[in-house]
């Protein structure tokens, strides 16, 4: 019994492990924003914090996301293409929606603009170190992914 | 009219200028590292998954500046 060769990439389970460790991250960084925002500003900071640290790990991780939603695709005849326009369009949606939501954010008088840029740039500068160590610390193996042709039969 | 004149005459918020500063280095820069991730991928196939790891690492360094400069745009206006 053979199995069919597998032509998933092997960067499969580093982005899923910067997902998850991305996750963990954004909920010490909303914590403990969301408890110097309420002690500094109130309730208003509470809740910018809340949603600057979201907002900054949630696009953040829209890249890896989209990495591995194009993966599904790889094998097939126009992967390639279909991995680079799912990605890079996730890129350009992912900044269209961020500007359209901090216009919506800026004048609200819920928000306070300084603890929601903070918040914003340590959530935006903590994946990035997440990112980083786990890209470090995985261990993928050189072409892997490549498809061998199968044994020769003996008969 | 003279050029002072014409540039006294602009009007509306400084600050898109501002958000157009912030988005073409991370465009020029993203740009660069897919199109040089497309070019190792179609030389050697196999080694997608390490390039597709390192354009990811390339991406969310060149992005963090656009998040950021976008983000200073719409705070301190």
């Amino acid at each position: 019994m053979s199995t069919a060769p597998s032509t998933q990439p092997t960067s499969i389970p580093v982005f899923r492990q910067v997902l998850v460790y991305g996750g963990i991250l954004a909920l010490a960084i909303a914590l403990i924003g969301m408890v110097v925002g309420g002690l500094t500003v109130g309730g208003v900071g509470v809740l910018s914090a809340l949603i600057g640290t979201l907002m900054a790990v949630v696009f953040m991780g829209i890249t890896a996301a989209s990495i591995l939603l194009a993966n599904r695709y790889a094998g097939n005849e126009n992967s390639i293409g279909a991995f680079f326009g799912i990605v890079m369009g996730g890129w350009l949606l992912k900044f269209i929606v961020f500007l359209v939501l901090l216009l919506l954010l800026k004048d609200q008088p819920w928000i306070h603009p300084l603890v929601l840029f903070l918040s914003i740039i340590a959530g935006v500068l903590g994946s990035l170190v997440v990112d980083a160590i786990v890209l470090f610390k995985s261990r993928m193996p050189y072409a892997s992914d490549v498809v061998l042709p199968p044994a020769p039969h003996d008969d | 009219m003279d050029a002072v004149t014409v540039l006294a005459e602009i009007n509306g918020n400084i600050a898109t200028v501002g958000y157009g500063l912030a988005a073409i280095g991370p465009a020029i820069g993203v740009g660069i590292v897919v199109g040089k991730t497309i070019e190792g991928v179609a030389r050697q196939p196999e080694l997608a998954g390490r390039l597709q790891v390192l354009m990811y690492i390339g991406i969310a360094f060149t992005e963090a500046l656009a998040f950021i400069g976008i983000a200073t745009y719409f705070i301190f206006v």
